[in-house]
């Protein structure tokens, strides 16, 4: 008798030898060619390094959907209803919420008096949760989210907290969530990278490609960029003075003689490189075919707000995002810059806040939306959040803004097992730090990891005589609370 | 030593089995399973510790836990076989599961036989062992564990594959097909001969430097800008440069360790020696706005701490950054002393002359000439009133903007500048003026305008260093004084306080047992994508034990009575057999070393990053082989300078420097070039002392889309129309095609022929 897994193994394995293979090389038709020839076989059977493996329990989602607004949302003004914080307007906050503490811009803009969101709030859904005037449409999917008012980081610079947030770590060199995603469950889409990764916004995010790094992980699991100018993969295109049917004779003779190698040395690299071609070829294709929204009906582009289908935007990207969890990629993050709002010439709350959430508030309840609509919410996990939230306190710039703030922020999530309709957390009477249900970043993370099916504890990988996990050495707790 | 009495052929990758003639040997055997299971809580971290037990030491272990002799009254065999899962070792919450049978009866054995503890085998100085005069060193040493196993070396590589693994690893270029034909022809006569020439001309060759000098820098760090958010360019490729000369001269490695660390601090230290120093200005700049400085400076002695325990110990210092470490005997506290020799720089940049150069002279000289212009400035100034007054209007509107300005201006408030720069558009522009002038012009740039790069420099003054509590600068606690770890050889400083240069010269202290044998370690990886000490970068406790520990230690001992010349141990490496032989797979290696561990055989390995493409440019014709000089800007994908947050500019170079080596491209930390890291060349984050070599798609869309292998390709299209097919096949892979691959090759345009080319796997590989 062969228990699940294992009958998940072998239709794996039968899948990957009819449909990827069919035009590579499989494991069998390799071994019986070595053996015409007299010659080794290799050892192991060859192996996609991102072919699809067994998760450690049964999971609840299969891929992740992160949008990361990068630069560290506002919750005061979002999502955190504080009447004190109105009350208390131009206050010093009391000196027992910040002593010891310290912050950003210490020695230059940094204050400690109160500043009262100029937003209004109201309740919504079954849930009754709050959300401000500036995220209509998010307020009307309350009841799909599980809104967590009291994430919590350790790092309060932009570079060192963004990377903490992704890897679990301030330090470089510690793989991204993606990557650790992609190395522990594969992926299950044989024509596209296993880890996407979308921008929007006036800028690249602070760190650049040390975000979706592989770390100490091979580079087979680092996020690649689809860009949405040009080629959407770096490379991606033929090249102008070539035509398809020399770019097919290419691959078909890279294969011919590197299988002429193959036999020769028995090295099943070779065999790993001729497959690698295959999904080269394959993702000539389906890349531009997942760009090519021209298929999508008008509903769904009103559904994200997308005005213009050709022009790049985070609602562009979210629709992407589906399309790309809808071809079994395993891990999509779509980066939106320009949410560092202190009160700077560009990033007020008066100005420039209520602009950034007119850009991705009806993209998110779209995208939650219509993931829901076909069937693919329960299997994807949705996370909206930035690297920190800011302060309750008010900084001295140009403008009205607020600084970083590690203490208490909001984040939500949605689908994959996530309990739909609920405030986790609570936060004190400023939105300072939590007074019940603090959630970590590392938390975090092994609630994603737990929800793919994944122990965060075992996911790990040896360097330097340790063992690195994305949830780090402190203990880490799956959230159960969360969790349907 | 235990492992000269009973050779010790440890193999990591399995669990040796305990026979009653072979006694358990507490480092091959014993520690692995209580490093792993149980040093965590019951090891050196002392705060950490769980039930005041150390299990670490013969005398704490053996006060409570363990009874030499008698397991069944020992308190850890009790633990490691309950039923009760309270009482279990190691608990549940440790993540770990039980002992299995085999490491059980190990330490049952172990304690059976008198729980003997030893030295870790790192912390022991290197012992050479005899070898025989008629066997080349490195052979006998691989021969002993085959036999022991019935295996025999593979037969020696064909010559052209030989010929292609030794260039391409001596100095990261293939050998042109007429190099090639020169040796063959040489090698007919007397192969021995004929090869070791060629690994002299090899090792002679400035590429040489190139090829190293970038395994150097993987490990420096080296990058081309500060990375962070704001990721701004910087100049430090005169570090880059020095380290290539360094390589090509055969520095020896002491030297070359002493200058990178602390090349400031020696008497009368020259201006290259400062360039040296760059090594540790290689960490990352935040330059983000808001941060505390302090955090950042912090931050980056840590990483040099690291680095330095990383690339000169093998030891993975760090760890006790935070607490004592769970593994080796360093302290937390010996962290910080290790910490307090390099907390105490300055961080400026150099303008750098050159050696040729006589700066005093020439600064002499153009103090000189500027008072000369100055006084002839003032005898002429009536000249100049006369001429300016005889301005036409054609005549001004030909001078330029800037002198139009000055003319504006009041006689009396025009300065040196302004004066020269009128006296050179009018009166001065021929004569004794223009000489002046054009020397002053001359000097300025070469003492103003100068290249600079980043060093160390000590401030006259100590910064005060102390323990961070759990690593945090905020949470200053004991002050501690330059010190090294008292597990290893004593310091003896030349200084009444320690500084970097005794730092340094411990390092290479011919007592330190560590030293040679990392580099040792990381010089045989380069040659067989593997350590002897497979963890490179761990020979602390956790790290896995040599394969060839008797191996690891001649050569260490070799490379110190070689003078620390790395040449000499190259041409000792490549002259063996074990590096000589073929590749090839074979069926009984399958399955006795499937991983090739024992080294039956060689390994065929993926060329690295920078090399993929220089084999490439060497293949098409188009490589340039100039060496040094600023980072260059061949062309890059569209879009790839948008990754970070300030777009960058990415102006392709002119001319030859298109098609310069791949160490020279020019690399943004944040948004590194596309086709040097999808073959995994590494971003400059921290050390790196080995690459991974992955096998991705994405590097089968560079070699065959990415516009700089594509003009490569059309470049290698023109020599297979005008030399054929078979001499561009052997630009690639060195060897003469075979008939059905010339076949192959032969049905195809000449354009899809020469991409088919550089896309083979043989010609990115090294056989």
């Amino acid at each position: 008798m062969m228990n699940p897994s294992q009958h998940a193994l072998r239709d794996i394995t039968r899948r990957h030898f009819f449909s990827r293979c069919s035009v590579g090389i499989g494991s069998i038709a390799l071994a019986s060619l070595m053996a015409e020839r007299g010659a080794a076989a290799p050892a192991k059977p060859m192996r996609n390094p991102l072919e699809p493996k067994p998760t450690h329990f049964p999971a609840k989602a299969k891929n992740v959907i992160f949008l990361f607004m990068a630069g560290g949302p506002s919750q005061l003004d979002m999502f955190e209803h504080k009447p004190q914080l109105t009350a208390l307007n131009g206050k010093p906050i009391p000196e027992s919420y910040t002593a010891g503490k310290r912050f950003a811009f210490m020695d230059s803009s940094h204050r400690s008096d109160l500043l009262a969101t100029k937003r209004s709030f109201q309740q919504y859904g079954q849930s009754g949760a709050w959300v401000s005037d500036l995220l209509p449409y998010t307020a009307g999917i309350v009841d799909e989210i599980s809104i967590v008012t009291t994430c919590k980081t350790e790092l309060f610079n932009h570079a060192p907290a963004k990377l903490f947030m992704n890897t679990g770590s301030g330090l470089f060199g510690r793989p991204s969530m993606g990557s650790w995603i992609t190395y522990g469950l594969g992926s299950e889409c044989d024509d596209l990278p296993g880890f996407v990764v979308l921008q929007s916004g006036p800028r690249g995010p602070r760190g650049g490609a040390v975000l979706w790094g592989s770390g100490v992980l091979p580079t087979t699991y680092q996020g690649v960029p689809l860009r949405n100018q040009g080629d959407p993969i770096v490379n991606l295109s033929t090249p102008p003075k070539v035509n398809p049917t020399q770019q097919r004779q290419l691959i078909d003779a890279v294969r011919e003689l590197n299988l002429k190698r193959l036999v020769e040395t028995g090295d099943e690299e070779i065999a790993t490189r001729i497959n690698a071609y295959e999904m080269a070829y394959r993702m000539q294709t389906s890349a531009p075919e997942l760009m090519d929204t021209s298929g999508e009906t008008a509903d769904t582009l009103n559904l994200y707000g997308i005005k213009d289908p050709q022009e790049s935007s985070f609602a562009r990207n979210c629709l992407l995002a589906r399309r790309l969890v809808e071809r079994g990629v395993r891990f999509v993050q779509l980066y939106d810059t320009n949410w560092d709002h202190h009160g700077g010439p560009t990033e007020n709350l008066e100005q420039h806040l209520p602009e950034k959430c007119r850009d991705i508030d009806q993209a998110c309840a779209g995208l939650v939306l219509d993931l829901k609509q076909r069937g693919l919410l329960e299997e994807t996990i949705v996370i909206w959040g930035g690297e920190f939230g800011r302060t309750p306190m008010g900084e001295v710039r140009e403008s009205t803004g607020r600084n970083h703030h590690i203490d208490a922020f909001t984040m939500w999530f949605a689908g994959g097992g996530f309990k739909p309709g609920q405030v986790y957390g609570q936060t004190d009477e400023f939105g300072f730090g939590p007074i019940e249900n603090p959630v970590h970043v590392h938390d975090i993370h092994a609630t994603v990891l737990h929800q793919l099916g994944i122990d965060h504890n075992r996911l790990s990988v040896r360097s330097q005589g340790l063992d690195f996990r994305l949830t780090g050495v402190e203990p880490a707790h799956v959230v159960k609370g969360l969790l349907t | 030593m235990r492992w000269k009495l009973a050779p010790w052929i440890c193999l990591a990758w399995t669990v040796s089995t305990v026979t009653a003639e072979e006694p358990i040997s507490y480092n091959r055997d014993v520690r692995p399973i209580l490093s792993d299971n149980c040093f965590a809580c019951h090891g050196p971290d002392a705060e950490h510790r769980e039930a005041d037990l150390r299990l670490d030491t013969f005398e704490d272990a053996t006060t409570v836990a363990i009874v030499p002799g008698d397991p069944d009254n020992s308190e850890v065999w009790a633990r490691v076989t309950s039923d009760d899962p309270d009482m279990l070792m190691p608990p549940a919450h440790s993540n770990k599961p039980p002992l299995t049978e085999a490491q059980r009866a190990v330490l049952r054995t172990w304690i059976e036989q008198g729980a003997k503890y030893e030295r870790h085998w790192s912390f022991e100085p290197p012992q050479r062992a005899e070898t025989p005069t008629d066997s080349h060193p490195v052979d006998y040493f691989i021969a002993a564990p085959l036999a022991k196993k019935g295996l025999a070396p593979s037969p020696p590589a064909d010559l052209t594959t030989l010929l292609r693994r030794v260039s391409l690893d001596l100095t990261g270029l293939p050998l042109t097909p007429a190099e090639a034909d020169a040796f063959l022809q040489a090698a007919a006569q007397d192969p021995e001969a004929a090869y070791s020439e060629l690994v002299d001309r090899l090792l002679a060759s400035p590429h040489y430097g190139e090829r190293w000098g970038r395994w150097w820098l993987d490990q420096a760090r080296y990058a081309d800008s500060n990375g962070y958010s704001i990721d701004a360019p910087r100049q430090i490729w005169k570090f880059r440069d020095w380290v290539i000369e360094a390589l090509n001269a055969d520095m020896p490695f002491d030297q070359f360790t002493v200058e990178q660390l602390a090349g400031d601090l020696l008497p009368e230290a020259t201006e290259s020696q400062k360039v040296a120093t760059g090594f540790h200005r290689n960490t990352q700049i935040n330059q983000e706005g808001g941060i505390d400085r302090e955090q950042f400076r912090v931050d980056s002695v840590f990483d040099r701490v690291a680095t330095t325990g990383t690339v000169w110990l093998g030891l993975t210092i760090g760890c006790a950054q935070c607490h004592d470490h769970k593994f080796d005997p360093i302290t937390q506290k010996e962290y910080y002393q290790f910490f307090a020799f390099l907390n105490n720089q300055d961080e400026p940049t150099m303008k750098v002359f050159g050696s040729h150069m006589d700066v005093p002279s020439l600064t002499a000289e153009f103090k000189d000439v500027e008072a000369k212009m100055a006084a002839y400035m003032q005898d002429h100034a009536v000249d100049l009133a006369k001429w300016e007054a005889n301005l036409t209007p054609e005549i001004k509107k030909s001078l330029s903007a800037g002198v139009t300005n000055i003319l504006d201006m009041p006689v009396e408030k025009r300065n040196f500048a302004q004066n020269r720069a009128l006296f050179a558009s009018g009166i001065g522009a021929v004569g004794p003026f223009r000489e002046l002038n054009d020397r002053y012009t001359e000097l300025d740039t070469i003492l103003n305008q100068g290249v600079t790069t980043m060093v160390m420099k000590e401030l006259p003054k100590p910064r005060k260093t102390t323990v961070f509590i759990k690593g945090d600068f905020t949470r200053p606690a004991e002050e501690v004084t330059p010190g090294t770890p008292a597990v290893l050889h004593p310091l003896e400083p030349a200084h009444e306080l320690p500084n970097r240069l005794d730092l340094a010269r411990w390092l290479v202290s011919p007592q330190n047992p560590l030293t040679a044998r990392v580099i040792m370690n990381r010089v045989w990886q380069q040659y067989f994508g593997r350590g002897l000490v497979e963890t490179e970068n761990d020979f602390g406790m956790q790290g896995t034990l040599p394969s060839h520990p008797e191996l690891l230690d001649w050569l260490a001992v070799e490379l110190i009575e070689q003078q620390w010349s790395l040449k000499a141990m190259h041409r000792l490496i490549v002259t063996s057999h074990t590096y000589r032989q073929s590749s090839a797979d074979r069926p009984e290696l399958q399955e006795k070393d499937p991983d090739n561990y024992l080294l039956a055989r060689q390994n065929r390995l993926r060329l690295d990053a920078e090399v993929v493409r220089d084999a490439a440019l060497a293949a098409s014709g188009l490589l340039s082989r100039k060496l040094g000089g600023p980072p260059v800007y061949p062309p890059i994908p569209d879009g790839v300078m948008n990754v970070g947050q300030v777009k960058r500019v990415w102006a392709v170079s002119p001319g030859e420097d298109k098609y310069r080596r791949g160490l020279y491209t020019f690399v943004y930390r944040a948004s590194p070039p596309p086709s040097l890291t999808v073959f995994d060349a590494p971003e400059g984050f921290s050390t790196c002392t080995r690459r991974i070599r992955s096998n991705t798609p994405l590097q089968a869309l560079t070699l065959m889309n990415d516009s700089g292998f594509f003009e490569f390709a059309a470049a290698l299209e023109k020599i297979i129309v005008q030399e054929g097919l078979e001499t561009a096949f052997r630009r690639c892979t060195t060897r003469a095609p075979k008939p059905d691959e010339l076949a192959v090759l032969s049905k195809l345009d000449t354009l899809t022929a020469a991409r088919v080319l550089l896309n083979l796997d043989e010609t990115i590989t090294r056989e």
